[in-house]
């Protein structure tokens, strides 16, 4: 796969969208990712879990993309979990004192299993 | 690795891709401010962000970009106000951009002497203040962008001045076509015989020229030479053009010098298309070397005189005259067939009758010859004879 050609799979498990952006998130084709959950929210969805498996490179374009989608699910009071990233990933949001405002898991099974445990 | 560390890399991350996206080809300069405002809103992690230029002609600023700040009004924004703000300082949001924009950063964007516009930033999404380092990394980052607006800036500037420039050419061309027209018709007017020969001959040439490959600016130059060959016969007498009798060689003399009357006329005109003075003046000469007024070799005629020499006699031969009626279509081709080698090119003549051939097979959008025929032509016929000529030339 081309990283810089960055494509957005998805699926639907129960009530919650299972988002799989793919290549390098460091562009305006990232803003696919943000149309892929405005997708979803519009039909109502307010659990999303986005696959970061896919997706290597995340730069300062990304990291704006994904405060958009983090700000668009708070506002309809909706609940958004990253998972599968790598440890540089990791590192760079911890860096940037996101963490605390985000809800991580090293799998997505995880991801899903805590937003049907109703805890959101 | 220190926290510290990471974030200056980070941020020296952040102005490479903030360089890459300001400086990529393929891409529209609306798409590359976009990006660049995610660049912004991605390094000081806020979901409000905005870059606005100001414009040169009005003084008013314009979004260029925006997220999160719906409730802008750069209308009531003072131009001059955001002017007087200190350069390369960020401060705060001012309330005059808008109710509701909020808390936020404004950073003025200069270039040398000259303000260009504004970056808004809102509050970070960590609700966390900015920091000393934070505007440091904006200074450099604001410096980048002024610099990418007003680059922007000059090009519109450009490129609005080249259309303009672009504008006047063509009204000027224009009338420059509508000049060459009353000219060309004034010089017919003379010859109540030769009535739209002028206009005949230049479309006749160009049909020729552009058979043969000619780019567009050697066609417009064979046709204004079409237009203005017969220049020189305002200066012969009317009664002279309109006899019905016989020429006495003195009055054949006479006519023969309008080539080079026509040539003395166009002679201070400085043409921006090459050999339009030579094809006027050679317009009569022959191929033997036996025409006039040089009794030039066919080596000294180049194909712009040989196009026009041959749309002359064939408009010429199928047009009426005061002292004989005129040719068909037919007689004339065999007629200018005749005087291959000795008149007319080989070459040119072929292409003549390609593009007629063309035309009328209707394989060409805009004829220019074929509606110059009388309707009772019969294209049948002579369709079947420039077959027969173009094979045979072709050969």
């Amino acid at each position: 796969m081309n990283p810089a050609q960055f494509t957005v799979d998805s699926r639907l498990d129960g009530d919650t969208a299972v988002i799989y952006p793919k290549g390098y998130l460091n562009n305006l084709a990232g803003e696919s990712l943000v149309a892929e959950c405005g997708r979803y929210t519009g039909k109502g969805i307010r659990k999303i879990v986005l696959n970061f498996g896919g997706t290597g490179l995340i730069n300062s374009i990304g990291i704006s993309l994904l405060l958009q989608i983090i700000e668009d699910l708070r506002t309809i009071e909706g609940t958004v979990c990253f998972s599968d990233m790598s440890k540089f990933q990791i590192d760079t949001l911890d860096m940037l004192g996101l963490l605390k405002h985000l809800r991580i898991f090293p799998a997505e099974s995880e991801a899903l299993q805590y937003l049907g445990a109703g805890t959101v | 690795m220190s926290t510290e560390l990471k974030r200056a890399l980070y941020n020296i991350s952040a102005l490479a891709d903030l360089g890459q996206e300001i400086t990529s080809g393929g891409s529209s300069f609306q798409e590359k401010i976009q990006s660049v405002l995610y660049v912004i809103t991605g390094t000081f992690l806020t979901n409000k962000g905005a870059i606005l230029d100001r414009n040169r002609e009005d003084g008013q600023m314009h979004i260029l970009a925006q997220r999160g700040f719906d409730q802008l009004d750069p209308g009531r924004a003072d131009t001059e106000g955001l002017a007087s703000f200190a350069r390369n300082e960020p401060c705060p949001l001012p309330a005059a951009l808008g109710t509701g924009v909020g808390a936020g950063i404004l950073m003025p964007l200069w270039v040398r002497d000259e303000f260009t516009g504004i970056v808004l930033l809102g509050e970070k999404f960590t609700a966390d203040p900015y920091t000393a380092e934070d505007f440091e990394l904006l200074r450099i980052i604001a410096a980048q962008i002024a610099v990418a607006l007003n680059n922007h800036s000059l090009f519109r500037d450009l490129s609005d001045q080249l259309d303009e420039n672009r504008r006047l050419y063509e009204e000027m061309r224009r009338i420059y076509h509508d000049t060459l027209q009353a000219f060309a018709a004034a010089i017919d007017a003379k010859d109540a015989y030769t009535k739209h020969h002028s206009q005949r001959v230049a479309k006749y040439s160009v049909a020729i020229a552009r058979e043969l490959g000619w780019n567009d600016h050697d066609i417009e130059g064979i046709y204004v030479a079409g237009y203005l060959h017969d220049v020189g016969k305002l200066v012969i007498s009317n009664d002279l053009l309109n006899k019905k009798n016989p020429f006495t060689q003195e009055e054949v003399d006479e006519i023969r010098t309008h080539s080079t009357l026509s040539h003395r006329i166009i002679s201070k005109i400085n043409f921006p298309w090459k050999d339009v003075g030579k094809m006027i003046r050679h317009h009569h000469e022959r191929l033997d070397g036996s025409g006039y007024p040089d009794a030039l070799s066919q080596e000294e005629l180049n194909d712009g005189t040989r196009i026009l020499t041959l749309a002359d006699a064939f408009d010429a031969m199928t047009s009426r005259r005061a002292y004989r009626e005129k040719m068909d279509i037919q007689d004339a081709l065999n007629e200018l067939k005749n005087c291959l080698d000795t008149q007319f090119d080989n070459r040119i003549m072929l292409a003549f009758c390609r593009v007629l051939d063309k035309e009328i097979k209707g394989e060409l959008p805009e004829p220019d010859i074929l509606p110059h025929f009388d309707r009772d032509s019969d294209l049948t016929v002579i369709a079947s004879l420039l077959e027969g000529i173009i094979r045979e030339l072709s050969e």
